[in-house]
């Protein structure tokens, strides 16, 4: 028999995170999501700071508060903040903190990984408010259009500030992509297939999927307009056969999906919350899943229809418009579901549902006015005016920032064990209301009144003089709605009364822990016998806590979890999680010393900074893994299953193939970028053909395969139990032989600086290189390994990411020189 | 249980992947046909809607589980998801037999 509080000092001893300075080190998810939801609130605050000042200017005509240098570092930031520092880390932070719990782990996948991308996301989003704070802050609009932002339009460090800044908090957001991705896939409780997983599981999956193809062709575009600017390598530059349309592309590609990442993880919050003061099962669960993975697909489609205007041909006006009038179907879907739940329940009203009553207001507005925005005709008269404001505020701030509202007053019991005395509550709602909607409201008819977006004053004969004050005072209005709420939170936190478990009888597995949460989660796991929307937490909660479950033990002082087949949800294999350590924080500030570096235009200490970088990453896993065979272990309930590092399947493995996906697509755009420059942009006619040795490049590709067919030999050596390291160190040798001949070949690129057609040319050798030395590296981790004793025939999972990569490194030299040639003879 | 859940998995996204590959091969194929002032760039246009259309419409018609094994709630999910991938598909591409293609 267990004792249950001997095991939960045990189990907290072991995740728990120290005091003082210890509490730099940790890597618990419970921590880090708090952490990330509290920078993110408060630079929520920051950006409404920033608005009321937008609001202040335009508030009455000639007014000449700010000026136009400041007022457009003020806008520019303010759509930065609000979209990249708050609404993306704000729903990292939710599901960081949130999904383990409803999903029945006891933490995300790679624990150091949330810390680094916790600090990635803290150093990068710091960077941009010091620059704020001193007046060298971006200013040229939150979507930085080229050529604007280029060198010659915006000399100083401005834009390199935003394209830096956020790459690196841009770090932050695809780690969480790939742990939230695979966090979703195998780390749920056994039983849990795929099909009874909470609907916030399927949001989650989506949205993580969405980012790991979504954010890399933003960060290839940050990248080759910081090169760009810093190298004056011409890929935006029309003058040198360089195309603005390539920036608004690869913006968009991002920037639409975007819209959707952000709303998939608000919609998750009311598909978990309807249902609970519905006080019924949510109705459509299969409808709502086909609705995402359709929404997932459709926001792809989209990215055009920001770029009516620019000049494009009848029939892609006609895709794109088609498929953006389209999304509004699976949106509609949800939508009525969600009626649907509360039509056919028993509703009782409570806070969080005034704001999900807020959001039903608010964001369908935002969708109808996106389905008129959607038409060409109407787009092309409303572009760029204050209407477009209206309704992009109506969809994000009514589809995610209600949302997250009515989530905070439904989950913060959760986090603080106390709920709300509700005294301010609903006058903070009320003001949040009216003020949006007298804010916003207006912004429609301003725009359909001629007001262009952007612009720091206009003339008092317009008719616009009142629209604009009453959207002032609608705004400050708002700020004080915001502030209630603040306070109201703050009295929650600290004299909020206390309550016995799952206080609002909801039936997913998060109330089933203590609340507020042990480091832990679970003291053991459950076994899922149903749809896990479906559970009693009040009933299972004591009895996980008393240690009847999966795992209800502490075995060797380790942090174990399960890991579970993907689609069943049957336990596969214990995962041994690493324990707290200061080493993400030092890696971030390695990383954090490159972009400085880069930004103060210091180039020569980059590489330092990278290689610091790198080396810290190496130590990462210096003593993860087990150095002999254990085979399969004790888990509880009569069950047994070896550890993660004798599974095939195991998480690392996924994860680096979900890395190497995003990577991947990172690549795809790279391609598409060298394919639209040649096809579309100017000035290509008459350049001369560029002649590289074609040997060289031929040699690099039979280097990179056989590279790759080594490292395959050395997985299926060390499979069949035979000797790996010396097909290991003959992969590093051909990788690394590849990558001195693909960096000669980038040396014998005639002047990068002079047409986009060579910029492209080195850009692209230039990612082939890195990949096969990645390769070579990846290769000699996996030798070192087996030195240190970490491989065998069972324990095979450096064998299969050096082949991973490997294999990655040869496609990507073969294609980029492929291209390389194509491009070469381009006149 | 595993194999009729993974089949249902990949059928759920197979019906939009498709939708997604034919939409960029129509968008690529417009902007091609106009950079280089293809003849057949309308025929090319429709030949690729229809090789586009066809796995959509073997998706569609296509039963989500087989013989002698039991339907989940993610088979029938991913019976309409790829239902809704050619109505999508249709819709979408529609467009590529009578409207303008360049400029």
């Amino acid at each position: 028999m267990t004792d249950p509080i001997r095991l939960h000092k045990e189990l907290s001893a072991i995740w728990g995170t120290p005091g003082r300075w210890g509490r730099l080190s940790s890597v618990n998810h419970t921590v880090l999501g708090k952490r990330f939801m509290v920078v993110a609130l408060t630079f929520f605050a920051i950006g409404g700071f920033l608005s009321m000042l937008i609001r202040a200017q335009l508030a009455t005509p000639n007014s000449a508060f700010i000026g136009p240098e400041i007022y457009n570092q003020i806008f520019t930031m303010h759509g930065t903040v609000m979209m990249f520092l708050f609404a993306i880390p704000m729903f990292e932070g939710f599901v960081i903190y949130m999904l383990p719990k409803m999903l029945g782990a006891r933490d995300m996948a790679f624990p150091r990984l949330t810390a680094y991308g916790f600090w990635c996301y803290l150093f990068g989003g710091s960077i941009l408010i010091i620059a704020l704070l001193v007046g060298a802050a971006p200013d040229s609009g939150w979507f930085m259009y080229t050529p604007l932002s280029s060198r010659p339009y915006t000399p100083g460090i401005n834009a390199d500030v935003w394209l830096l800044g956020l790459t690196f908090v841009e770090i932050s957001a695809v780690t969480a992509a790939i742990e939230i991705f695979i966090s979703i896939l195998k780390m749920r409780a056994p039983g849990m297939s795929l099909a009874r997983m909470p609907l916030i599981g399927w949001y989650m999956l989506v949205t993580s999927g969405m980012m790991i193809v979504g954010f890399p062709p933003l960060i290839l575009g940050a990248i080759l307009l910081e090169l760009e600017r810093a190298f004056d390598l011409p890929f935006f530059d029309p003058t040198r056969g360089g195309d603005p349309l390539l920036w608004q592309h690869l913006f968009w590609l991002f920037g639409h999906p975007e819209v959707y990442i952000i709303f998939l993880p608000a919609a998750g919050a009311l598909s978990t919350i309807i249902p609970v003061f519905a006080q019924r099962t949510i109705l459509g669960y299969r409808s709502i899943i086909a609705a995402i993975v359709a929404m997932g697909f459709l926001s792809f489609g989209l990215w055009v229809h920001h770029m009516f205007t620019v000049g494009i041909p009848h029939l892609a006006l006609a895709f794109f418009s088609a498929a953006s009038a389209l999304v509004a179907v699976p949106t509609a879907i949800q939508i009525f579901a969600w009626i649907g739940t509360l039509a056919s329940g028993r509703p009782r009203w409570d806070i969080p549902m005034l704001y999900v009553a807020g959001f039903f207001c608010v964001f369908v507005i935002g969708g109808l006015t996106g389905v008129m925005l959607a038409m060409v005709p109407f787009n092309t008269q409303a572009h760029d005016s204050y209407f477009v404001v209206a309704h992009l505020h109506y969809v994000l701030v009514g589809g995610f920032v209600f949302p997250m509202l009515a989530g905070i007053y439904h989950w913060m019991p959760h986090i603080s064990g106390r709920q709300s005395l509700y005294r301010l509550s609903v006058p903070a709602f009320w003001l949040i209301f009216v003020g949006f909607n007298l804010t916003f409201f207006l912004m429609h008819l301003t725009g359909l009144m001629g007001m262009p977006r952007r612009i720091s004053t206009y003339p008092s004969n317009w008719g616009w003089d009142w629209l604009n004050l009453l959207s002032s005072i609608g705004g400050f209005i708002l700020t004080m709605g915001f502030c209630l709420v603040l306070a109201d939170l703050v009295l929650q936190w600290r004299f909020g009364r206390r309550y016995r478990r799952d206080p609002w009888k909801a039936q997913t597995l998060e109330w089933a822990t203590a609340t507020p949460p042990a480091p832990y989660n679970f003291a053991a796991l459950p076994r899922v016998d149903r749809r896990a929307d479906m559970l009693e937490p009040a009933e299972i909660g004591p009895v996980l806590a008393g240690g009847t479950g999966y795992l209800g033990f502490v075995r060797d002082g380790e942090q174990e979890t399960l890991g579970v087949d993907m689609f069943t949800g049957e336990p596969e294999h214990v995962i041994v999680l690493p324990r707290r350590t200061f080493l993400p924080l030092w890696t971030a500030l390695a990383t954090a010393s490159v972009f400085l570096a880069l930004l103060f235009r210091q180039y020569w200490l980059v590489p330092f900074g990278a290689l610091l970088t790198l080396g810290m990453f190496l130590l990462w896993p210096r003593t993860l893994g087990r150095r002999e065979d254990t085979g399969p272990v004790d888990i509880g309930m009569g069950e047994q299953v070896p550890f993660d590092v004798e599974s095939k399947s195991n998480a690392s493995v996924l994860a680096n193939l979900a890395a190497l996906i995003m990577n991947g697509t990172l690549f795809t755009s790279l391609l598409f970028g060298a394919l639209f420059l040649l096809v579309i942009a100017p000035n290509w006619d008459g350049v001369a053909p560029m002649s590289l040795p074609l040997w060289a490049g031929v040699v690099a590709i039979v280097l990179a395969i056989a590279g790759a067919a080594l490292s395959w030999l050395a997985r299926s050596r060390n499979a069949a139990g035979g000797e790996a390291m010396p097909w290991l160190i003959g992969s590093a040798v051909a990788m690394a032989a590849a990558t001195v001949l693909l960096v000669l070949l980038m040396t014998l690129v005639p002047d990068p600086t002079g047409h986009a057609r060579n910029a492209v040319v080195f850009t692209l050798l230039g990612y082939g290189a890195l990949h096969t030395a990645l390769g070579a590296l990846m290769s000699a981790h996996g030798g070192w390994r087996i030195m240190q004793g970490y491989v065998s025939t069972r324990r095979s999972t450096e064998m299969t990411l050096a082949w991973l990569w490997c294999f990655y490194a040869a496609a990507a030299s073969l294609l980029s020189v492929a291209m390389a040639t194509l491009l070469s003879a381009a006149a | 249980m595993s194999g009729v859940n993974q089949r249902a998995l990949v059928l759920l996204v197979a019906g939009f992947t498709v939708w997604s590959v034919g939409f960029v091969a129509l968008y690529a194929l417009q902007a091609l046909g106009c950079a280089y002032e293809w003849p057949q760039h309308r025929a090319i246009l429709i030949g690729a809607d229809v090789v586009s259309l066809l796995p959509l419409i073997w998706l569609a018609m296509m039963k989500p589980v087989r013989e002698g094994e039991p339907a989940t709630s993610l088979s029938v999910t991913a019976l309409w998801a790829n239902r809704a991938a050619l109505a999508s598909g249709v819709l979408v591409f529609l467009p590529v037999t009578f409207v303008s293609a360049c400029i």
